[in-house]
């Protein structure tokens, strides 16, 4: 009798602990997906380019960059290494050897620098 | 002995239902962060406001456009791009332009005969704006815009811009 509940308890703690590790892969497996260094690069890359589209000479730019950089810091980029900006290409990398870029049609002069978690883009007309 | 049983049955339908969801939430996952975000919309938006902020300034032609005597200057229409601070050249993966843009100025009288023609980019993308067919409606993203404002002297135009950009690849699956 003793020996007939320490099995039916077992097999339920068994049960219990792969059910737990089942859900605790797909929660895992759905953070990284949001956070993943591809998808945010290419977020990132996107939205400044746009951002830069829609700003005109004397414009100063504020974005928080917080979770692009944690990730970033995480494969051992530097925070100012994270945004590139080549003539009118954005490059964002998260990771070594990876990058996204995205092209702009403004044909403006951007300075660029960090501050905290944040990165400042300053817009200026081409002389 | 049977309780039993019944209870390793159910164990094994709950982890096949398990694998099934988990499959079914991995796929829709995978599905939705792999495909991209398609921004050329705004993009488009972004191009027909940057011009249009260009040829007019709170209602009135932009006197760099325009003389005094109401004729259009060949120097600003021959130099558009640089006027407006626009640059469309490829740059990147680019090997050609990926955008292509038109003005077109009418008289507030008759809004069918154009006046001033301004153009640049693909030309060839202007006609995959018509495309109606499902398989390729993605190919470009369009943006029309009109407004009217005051020329020279009583000289009121309309002006039609359509704006249109490809970069099919970065923004479409």
């Amino acid at each position: 009798m003793r020996k007939k509940r320490g099995e039916i308890l077992i097999e339920n703690i068994i049960f219990i602990i792969l059910n737990l590790v089942f859900f605790g892969i797909l929660v895992l497996f759905l953070i990284n997906q949001g956070s993943g260094s591809i998808f945010l690069e290419k977020f990132y890359a996107k939205q400044v380019a746009l951002l830069i589209d829609s700003s005109s000479p004397g414009t100063v730019m504020k974005l928080n960059m917080e979770e692009p950089m944690k990730v970033a810091e995480k494969n051992g980029i530097t925070f100012d290494q994270i945004v590139k900006i080549n003539g009118t290409e954005v490059t964002v990398s998260l990771k070594d050897k990876s990058s996204y870029s995205y092209s702009f049609f403004n044909d403006v002069k951007i300075n660029k620098y960090t501050e905290d978690v944040y990165y400042i883009f300053v817009i200026e007309e081409k002389v | 002995m049977n309780k039993k049983a019944d209870g390793k049955i159910i164990s094994i339908y709950w982890f096949i239902i398990l694998v099934v969801v988990a499959g079914g939430v991995f796929l829709m996952v995978s599905l939705y962060y792999s495909s991209p975000y398609d921004v050329r919309d705004i993009e488009a938006d972004l191009l027909s406001e940057k011009i249009a902020n260009c040829i007019s300034y709170q209602g009135d032609l932009n006197s760099n456009l325009i003389s005094d005597a109401g004729i259009f200057k060949e120097a600003f229409i021959d130099h558009f791009l640089d006027e407006c601070d626009i640059n469309i050249n490829p740059v990147g993966q680019w090997e050609k332009p990926q955008y292509y843009f038109e003005v077109n100025f009418y008289k507030f009288e008759d809004s069918r005969a154009i006046i001033l023609n301004i153009s640049e980019g693909d030309i060839n993308f202007k006609s995959d704006c018509e495309i109606k067919d499902k398989k390729y409606e993605n190919l470009v993203v369009c943006s029309k815009k009109e407004f009217y404002t005051r020329g020279f002297g009583e000289n009121v135009y309309l002006i039609k811009i359509l704006s249109v950009v490809r970069k099919t690849e970065q923004n479409v699956k």
